[in-house]
């Protein structure tokens, strides 16, 4: 899979930030299908306060880039009937950390609709929403949540880390019959106020393409140690790696991608190779990603680890102030700290 | 600067936000790098000025020659940005 | 009538209010040009300030005392200014620093001050449940305290807020929701979120009293908050008040405000209330010099809150462990996060 990317990377000569390359996957399905339409809190003629619709009022107009009311209890729940409908929504929650608004609509009607029907019900929509920190916004406007989606059952959950994956996840997601939740790391997207790291701005192709759920991506090849993360913290974990190479420990970094269908195989394959298992997220971390990731391993491969470190956001709410918000997500550091750890044992 | 009558300017004087009372801008994305193919239209690079982020479309078909302002440049309403050295030139 | 000293009174809170605005403003954007990143600077994070709101901080709080509780939303330091939140501890939390209302946790959209009964959120509408409970706390104990929720003209559409209006309304509590109308919620002017021309029209589905002030005047929204905040005190349950005001610098600092048409704000600048307020102390016999001085001692003060500001510590790292409780679990030790648990640059 990593090698076919590749390939295709190298095969187009432009370069797209990730907030583009979602936006490119947005205008041609909304092209191709009629019943695609996008609502959410400043997404018309603002474009989305993070660029996630920027430049699709000009082409699509008011009637498929709605704005609406601050009333995400309605309009997420708007998207679900339309989607029970037929339509093919796609609603945005300006930040994450609003889910708590509409969150009813979210997990006990969206998520729980196709099963409480026995399948006589399918919603095919897309909830889509900025998450993270990094640039002090704190407790409210910080959190990535990933691991509160994919705990509910119902729900798909998507979180990409590169322009790339970005588009080819976006296609995916309008096209599936079921819900789903895609969860865009507002530092990644490219936006000038907002300086996004290196690596999420990658070749895209201007064609549409998917990328299959439940498919996580080796982003680095390595024999040392697993490195299992998502969104930013991919690029974070790839900048630790390059710094471990030089103490020759050789990292591999794994990228999820999506949560929901988790692609544990190519988890276990790589501990199988390396034997030691650092888990990296930006979400809290008890009842959440590193720990399921850790058992998921530990169910079926407990004999092949030799060492397992987990590096996310301790139980606290994210604090404002700089010192102490760089002290509670993981950093660069950090992850060769966990690893370095998880290498010595 | 020889050599350059065979070559077009990219330029932002076009483009440069109404409501801006700045004159001095960044480079925040470049979309194709140096011996990229390019359509006249595509966006070659975006800058921002005062929060406002612009797209800069190549003024003409060919090749993209050479950036001269980079990522994070500093640079004024009339400055060139890069060089495109069109199909027939 | 109001008297020419809470006229004054009004006018010097505004003044503080504003200029307060226009110099976070100035210490904002240091570092940010040209380049705007919202991570450089003196000020971490998002930045939502109220130049233009000042008569309904103002306005409203004329009328409340220590014991009465205030919500606001993002948009809060006029009304925290208004209602007496310490300003130096205030500019310490909104720079980040260790003397900060929450000691560097909070940031500007999170200011608690206890002591005058002021918290505030970042959330739309959030603010209204929590005065309600201010309000149901003051009828139980049987006090003649009251609660306002400050909230924006784009939180009318949220079910917080129109839950809210409908249980102070069958329980009666002494509580007033104040809708600040700036008639922008982001980048949507209100006639494509609501199909009611007035926000204070939400309250006759709840059988509540409901008044607007249609002008950005001190004086006006003083004297519909006397009304609607002494109904409260007296026992005889809430009240809806919609204020227009307007907004001077964008939805955030740094919003380039491409959706709003030049002569919107153009025309909303014209309606300065603090110019108006002057013009009313004038009336009042009220002397240039004195207005003057007036003007000076706000700005002082709003100079001495930053300059206080910036010379206090940044928070130990470690502190961000603490406080998650106010009764921490046993076995949890606070300041002492263990080496492998995160994050922690230890």
């Amino acid at each position: 899979m990593a090698q076919q990317e590749e390939s295709e990377q190298q095969a187009t000569e432009r370069s797209l930030t990730m907030s583009r390359a979602m936006v490119e996957a947005i205008a041609h399905e909304m092209r191709e299908n009629d019943e695609v339409f996008y609502m959410g809190e400043d997404v018309a003629d603002y474009g989305g306060i993070f660029d996630s619709t920027d430049g699709l009022l000009d082409e699509f107009g008011h009637d498929r880039i709605m704005d609406v009311p601050i009333s995400e209890t309605a309009y997420i729940g708007a998207a679900v009937g339309a989607a029970q409908a037929g339509m093919r929504p796609i609603a945005e929650l300006m930040f994450v950390d609003f889910f708590g608004v509409g969150m009813d609509q979210i997990y006990n009607q969206m998520a729980k609709n196709t099963y409480m029907s026995g399948g006589s019900v399918s919603v095919p929509m897309v909830l889509t929403a900025a998450v993270g920190g990094t640039y002090n916004d704190a407790a409210q406007h910080s959190q990535t949540l990933y691991g509160t989606f994919a705990h509910l059952p119902g729900m798909k959950v998507v979180v990409p880390s590169t322009a790339y994956d970005a588009k080819g996840l976006m296609h995916n997601a309008i096209r599936d019959d079921d819900p789903v939740v895609y969860l865009f790391h507002k530092r990644l997207m490219g936006i000038g106020w907002m300086p996004a790291p290196d690596g999420p701005k990658t070749g895209v192709p201007k064609d549409d393409y998917t990328i299959p759920f439940g498919s996580a991506d080796v982003k680095r090849e390595g024999e040392d140690v697993t490195v299992v993360t998502l969104g930013l913290h991919v690029h974070r974990a790839l900048d630790a790696a390059e710094s471990l190479a030089d103490e020759d420990i050789d990292a591999e970094i794994i990228d999820l991608r999506t949560l929901v269908p988790l692609d544990t195989d190519t988890v276990r394959e790589s501990v199988a190779k390396t034997g030691r298992l650092v888990v990296v997220d930006e979400d809290y971390r008890s009842f959440g990603v590193t720990g399921e990731i850790v058992a998921s391993v530990a169910e079926d491969g407990l004999a092949d680890l030799e060492a397992v470190e987990r590096v996310a956001v301790p139980d606290v709410p994210i604090p404002y102030a700089r010192p102490m918000e760089d002290e509670v997500i993981p950093d660069t550091d950090d992850i060769a700290d966990a690893v370095r750890s998880a290498h010595r044992t | 600067m020889s050599g350059n009558s065979d070559r077009v300017p990219v330029e932002t004087a076009d483009v440069w936000p109404d409501g801006a009372d700045a004159e001095e801008a960044v480079v925040v994305n470049w979309f194709v790098g140096e011996g990229a193919r390019v359509e006249a239209g595509d966006d070659l690079c975006e800058f921002q000025v005062e929060k406002v982020s612009v797209d800069v479309p190549a003024p003409t078909s060919g090749t993209l020659d050479e950036i001269v302002l980079g990522e994070d440049a500093e640079f004024g309403r009339g400055d060139t940005l890069a060089w495109i050295r069109p199909d027939d030139g | 009538m109001v008297g020419v000293s809470e006229l004054h009174e009004m006018y010097e809170e505004m003044v503080t209010a504003r200029h307060y605005e226009e110099r976070l403003q100035e210490e904002y954007l240091d570092g940010k040009q040209p380049a705007f990143d919202i991570s450089a600077g003196p000020i971490p994070g998002e930045l939502h300030l109220a130049a233009g709101h000042e008569a309904s901080g103002a306005g409203v709080c004329q009328h409340l005392r220590d014991d009465d509780t205030v919500t606001a939303p993002h948009r809060p330091h006029h009304i925290a200014i208004a209602k007496g939140v310490d300003l130096k501890r205030m500019t310490a939390e909104i720079f980040g620093r260790e003397t900060g209302l929450s000691k560097g946790k909070g940031g500007h959209m999170h200011l608690f001050d206890p002591d005058v009964n002021f918290a505030c959120s970042g959330i739309i509408a959030e603010g209204c449940p929590p005065a309600i409970g201010a309000g149901l706390a003051a009828k139980k104990r049987n006090t003649d305290s009251v609660a306002v929720a400050f909230l924006g003209e784009g939180a009318i559409d949220q079910g917080a807020f129109l839950e809210s209006l409908n249980m102070a309304a069958v329980h009666d509590l002494p509580v007033v929701f104040v809708v600040e109308d700036n008639d922008w919620a982001i980048s949507m002017p209100k006639e494509r979120v609501t199909d009611v021309e007035n926000g204070a029209q939400r309250a006759g589905g709840f059988d509540l009293p409901g008044a607007r002030v249609d002008v950005d005047d001190a004086v006006s929204i003083y004297d519909a908050a006397k009304e609607a905040v002494g109904r409260a005190r007296d026992g005889n349950g809430p009240t809806l008040l919609e204020v227009q005001v307007h907004r001077r610098m964008g939805h955030f600092m740094g919003d380039p405000e491409s959706y709003r048409p030049d002569e919107d704000k153009a025309a909303a600048e014209q309606r300065d209330s603090i110019e108006r307020l002057a013009e009313d102390l004038r009336a009042h016999g009220v002397e240039d010099t004195t207005i003057q001085e007036s003007r000076e001692r706000a700005h002082e003060r709003v100079e001495e809150a930053i300059e206080w500001a910036k010379d206090q510590p940044e928070p130990d790292p470690a502190d961000a462990h603490d406080d998650v409780f106010s009764n921490p679990p046993s076995g949890v030790t606070e300041s002492d996060p263990s080496a492998e648990v995160t994050g922690g640059d230890d």
